[in-house]
Order: C-alpha cells, then sequence, then structure tokens
C-alpha cells in the first residue's frame, strides 16, 4: 500500500465516506498547496489533544467539568437529556435553552446490544440532588429514542422528578442532530409533561 | 389518468423497451416465459418500489446487467376526475444495494412519498394464495391496500416492524421487565393504529365482498371478518369497527400482561397485529366453512378476484378517480361459467385503463374488441 492508499483508507473509515470520495478527498490534498495538508492535520491532532469528555454531563469540550457545568448564568434547575454529545450543538444553536445537558451515549437498542447499563443514567440519576427541578428528554424521535424516554421517564417519575419530552414537530426519524434551530426552539417551547 | 409509456432498461427479461399504451387499454399477448407477467410486475414496481410477486431487487435486474430502471409517464385525460399526470421513476443498482425513486424527476426522500402514484390494482393466478395459503398472505393484501388508501398507514405499519424486531431481541436474551416495558407503550401506541385502521377497512369492506363473490359465482354467498390476534373485551363490537383508539390500546396492553410468561417462555412477542388475520368463509346453512379449509379451487379463486375487486373499489372512492386495472392471465384458471361472469363483471365496470396479459388473442383478453393487441416475445414488445 503506498501512503496514498493509506489516507484514503483512513478518509474511507469516517461515517459517509466510501471509497470513491476517499479517493477524491486524498487528491483534492495532494493538488492543494502543502501549507493547506499541514492545517488539517494539525486541526486534526489539536482536537484530538485537546478536547475532553466533561466527566460530569459527558458533552465534549476544552475543559473538564465543561463550560456549561462550570458556568455561572446557566438554569441549574433543568436538565436537558440527549443521545450524544452532538446533539448539544443543535439545541445551543436553537438560542432557547439556558439549563444544563446530560449525554447518554446513545439509545436502548437491544439489537446493538444496548441496554440500560450501557447508558450513562446511573450518572443522571446522581446529578438529581441538586437542586434540579425538570428533566427534559430530547432523544430522538426514533422508535429506539423513544423506548429511551419511556424508559427514564419510569425511572426519573419514580423519584418524583418532573420529566417533560420534547414536542412532535421534529421530522419523524429525523435526528435532533439535522433539525433546524427554529424547529428545535419549537419543539422545547411545546413540550410536554410525559 | 392512465398509463401512456413504460420504459424499461434491464428489467428481468426487458433490455431496452420503450411501450407506449392507449388510454382504453392494452391486451398483452404472448406464450409463457416471453416477459407478459414481467412487464405487469414493472408497472407496479412502480407503485409499491417493490415485486409483488415477492422478488428481491437484485434478481429483478436483467442477467449481466449491473442495474435496472422503470420509468412510467401516467397522462391526464379531460375526464373531470382530477388529478395531475406524473413520471415515476425507480432504479436499482447491483453494486451497493442503492435504490432510487423518483417523482417528476425530483428524488423521493422517502419511499411513503411516492407509493401508490400509478394507481393500478394487479389480478394475478398466484392471488388464490391469499385464500388457500397462510395469514400472512392475508396480512400483506391488508397492508397493501390500506398502504394505498391511509396516507399514514405505511409510517406505521414500519414503525410497528422496528419496534417488534427490538423487542423480540430483548425478549430472546431475557431481558429484564423494566426494560421490556420501555418498548411496550410504542408497540401498543402504534400497533393500536394498526388494528384500528384495519378493523374499519375490513368492516366497510365486508358486504362488498360478499356481493362479489356471489356475482361471480353465481349465487354462493361468503363472508369476511377481522379475526386481531388482540381478542376485543366487548363482545357487542364483534367486528371491532366501532372500538376507540383507547379501547384497542387497553385491550392490547391487557393481554401483554396476561401473557407475559407465555412470551418470556417462547422468547417472542406473542401478541399483536403481526399475529392478526382476515377471516374468509363460505356461509353454509348453518354455520359458516373456511374457505382456506373447505373451499373449492373455483371458489378460492373466486375470493380471491373479490379481494381484488374490493381493493379496487375502496382505491376508487380514497382517490375520487379509476385504478388502472392489471389482469394477470385470470381467465385461464377459472371455469367457463365463472369466466364469463367474471368477464361481464369486468367490462361492467367503470374502470379506468385496462391491462390484459393471455397466451392467446380471445374475446376475454381483448375485452371484447376494447383493447389493443400487443405482442411479447422474448422480452420484445410490438404492438399489432
Ligand atoms: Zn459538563
Amino acid at each position: 500500500m503506498s501512503v496514498i492508499d493509506d489516507l484514503a483508507s483512513e478518509f474511507a473509515r469516517l461515517p459517509g465516506i466510501g471509497r470513491k470520495t476517499a479517493y477524491r478527498l486524498t487528491h483534492h490534498l495532494l493538488k492543494s498547496p502543502p501549507e493547506e495538508a499541514g492545517r488539517l492535520a494539525g486541526a486534526i491532532v489539536t482536537m484530538a489533544e485537546r478536547v475532553k469528555r466533561c466527566a460530569i454531563c459527558g458533552s465534549l469540550g476544552e475543559t473538564d467539568p465543561c463550560e456549561f457545568c462550570l458556568s455561572g448564568v446557566r438554569d441549574r434547575t433543568t436538565i436537558c437529556v440527549v443521545e450524544e454529545a452532538s446533539d448539544i450543538a443543535a439545541i445551543e444553536g436553537s438560542g432557547s435553552f439556558r439549563g444544563l445537558y446530560h449525554v447518554l451515549g446513545g439509545c436502548l437498542s437491544p439489537l446493538d446490544g444496548i441496554g440500560p447499563e450501557e447508558l450513562k443514567i446511573d450518572a443522571l440519576l446522581a446529578r438529581l440532588d441538586d437542586g434540579v427541578g425538570e428533566v427534559i428528554l430530547a432523544t430522538n424521535p426514533s422508535v429506539e429514542g423513544e423506548a429511551t424516554a419511556t424508559y427514564l421517564h419510569k425511572v426519573l417519575a419514580s423519584r418524583g422528578m418532573s420529566v417533560t419530552r420534547l414536542a412532535r414537530g421534529l421530522p419523524v426519524g429525523g435526528d435532533l442532530e439535522y433539525a433546524d434551530g427554529v424547529t428545535i426552539a419549537q419543539a422545547l417551547a411545546g413540550r410536554r409533561d410525559m | 389518468m392512465f398509463l401512456a409509456r413504460i420504459s424499461l432498461r434491464n428489467f428481468r427479461n426487458f433490455e431496452n423497451e420503450v411501450i407506449e399504451l392507449p388510454q382504453e387499454g392494452a391486451a398483452l399477448i404472448g406464450a409463457n416465459g416471453q416477459g407478459k407477467t414481467n412487464l405487469l410486475e414493472a408497472i407496479y414496481y412502480l407503485e409499491i418500489f417493490r415485486s409483488f410477486r415477492g422478488a428481491r431487487d437484485d434478481q429483478l435486474v436483467n442477467f449481466g446487467a449491473e442495474y435496472f430502471r422503470v420509468e412510467a409517464h401516467v397522462a391526464c385525460v379531460d375526464d373531470g376526475e382530477g388529478g395531475e399526470a406524473v413520471e415515476v421513476a425507480a432504479g436499482y443498482v447491483r453494486d451497493g444495494r442503492r435504490k432510487k425513486v423518483t417523482i417528476n424527476g425530483g428524488e423521493a426522500a422517502r419511499m411513503a412519498e411516492g407509493i401508490g402514484r400509478i394507481g393500478a390494482i394487479i389480478f394475478t393466478a398466484s392471488d388464490v394464495e391469499m385464500v388457500a395459503g397462510g395469514p400472512g398472505a392475508r396480512r400483506r393484501f391488508l397492508d397493501i391496500a390500506l398502504s394505498l388508501v391511509e396516507p399514514s398507514y405505511l409510517a406505521d405499519l414500519q414503525r410497528y416492524r422496528q419496534i417488534l424486531t427490538q423487542r423480540n431481541e430483548l425478549l430472546r436474551e431475557r431481558g429484564d421487565a423494566s426494560s421490556l416495558a420501555a418498548w411496550n407503550d410504542g408497540l401498543v401506541a402504534v400497533g393500536s393504529r394498526i388494528m384500528q385502521a384495519r378493523a374499519r377497512w375490513i368492516s366497510d369492506a365486508r358486504p362488498r365482498f360478499s356481493r362479489h363473490c356471489e356475482a361471480i359465482s353465481g349465487g354462493e354467498e361468503a363472508a369476511m371478518e377481522y379475526a386481531p390476534s388482540v381478542s376485543m373485551i366487548n363482545g357487542e363490537q364483534a367486528d371491532g369497527s366501532k372500538l376507540t383508539r383507547e379501547e384497542w390500546e387497553s385491550a392490547f396492553r391487557e393481554q401483554l400482561d396476561r401473557l407475559r410468561e407465555r412470551e418470556r417462555r417462547r422468547g417472542v412477542t406473542v401478541v399483536g397485529p403481526h399475529r392478526d388475520d382476515l377471516r374468509l368463509g363460505l356461509l353454509g346453512r348453518r354455520d359458516q366453512l373456511s374457505l382456506r379449509a373447505f373451499g373449492s379451487a373455483g371458489q378460492q379463486r373466486t375470493a380471491a378476484i373479490a379481494l381484488r375487486m374490493v381493493e379496487a373499489e375502496t382505491w376508487r372512492e380514497s382517490r375520487g378517480r379509476r385504478p388502472i386495472v392489471m389482469l394477470d392471465d385470470v381467465f385461464a384458471e377459472l371455469d367457463p361459467q365463472r369466466a364469463t361472469r367474471m368477464f361481464e363483471m369486468l367490462s361492467s365496470q367503470e374502470w379506468g385503463q385496462v391491462i390484459v396479459t393471455s397466451p392467446k388473442p380471445d374475446d376475454y383478453a381483448l375485452m371484447g374488441g376494447r383493447l389493443s393487441e400487443y405482442r411479447i416475445e422474448r422480452g420484445r414488445v410490438n404492438r399489432i
């Protein structure tokens, strides 16, 4: 394997990139000035070194605890539960949520061997003592996301927590990650008690 | 609305054919194995985006080819029914098993968006399986008929199957009760929508089914009824069509609870619309005899045709226009009396375009001269 093949096969491991696209990206870099490849490589290395997972909420940022958990201005009585750290950017982008987050690290899916123990549910329960009044379940509207919300609702309600679910309006089967800010803002505003 | 043109590229034994069809319809004449049914399969593929014969997409690609593509132009006529001309196309590539559906040139984001655009109903000799075969064939019939008239039905069905697969996996690996309960809400909510839709459709279809059976058989009465796996609590409402969503939900939930032990033992969800049946029977002097178990071949064929007639009628009523009707060599399977009555019924119906296949250009196939004749030979089609 040549060094060109090496890079292409690294690209091909990324989600959504097939063999053809991997070679197109590689050849694009080959044709570009060497600084461009250097910048890309540098950005990848820096990201890998600096980005940490927050030990409290599971979000990704440059500090641990993260900027949300450390913030003095965010509403500490509300926690928004999401499947993946990448969902946070979408909700932040809507500009209509000022509380804290909690990343589950996936959703219930027996076919993928993911049960409650595989998700960060104990860590969520451990956070509920500090004056948290409402938990918003912002898992995806997929069947797995809905089952996860049902499961969490039962666990949280038994602890006297007020539990809400994002209003419908998100495209069915569409991930939170890809919904636009206005849609998410509406879903948040219309959230309902479960 | 009628199918004005169909183009096939590497579909089964058609390499590259473009066929123009007149508004009244066509009789496709050819010996067996020349491609008559393949052509109907291609047309109907653009209605439901899969083979009505249950073939996988890769089996539809011409031997040695890499892909197939089918395109249809449905034209509008000034018949007061409205509707819009539409181009429906579907393609499949072996490499990566990619399937693409386009409506008027734009890619459909989801299959449900493109389904039912041709507006065709197909009668085939293998329809008899719906009567003589297991409940799966009857559920498939219900599901297609309902998907074509109720926009949300297909989405519910797909969602139900996903939940069921996940839940069965959990049962198989002996998951705990609280994990299982997380899947019950979705199963019950979506499953109840499906059962309610089926119950209503069947209740509406029941008198039509008996009428058609009687007409084709020349007086034999037949009946259909919904046999849901979730048994109904209220005995008075025998067919379930008056049950509210909430009543279906509580019946489903109650039976999931009651059968908890059995499903744990068997490792599979034992109750729900995936186990439904559509009961078809002959009305005897005292009781009802199952058509599946006791019907003669002729009675079973009659019932299968009656089911398709019902499908065509409900389709017409929900869309407000006449469907395109395709008859795949159905007269050959019937005895002469039934064939004559069937022919009279079909000729008197307010159908739209009719497309018939037959080995011989007889009076039935040509609908008494109403249809234009086409010859099919080894994947080539020529108008006579
Ligand atoms: Zn944090």
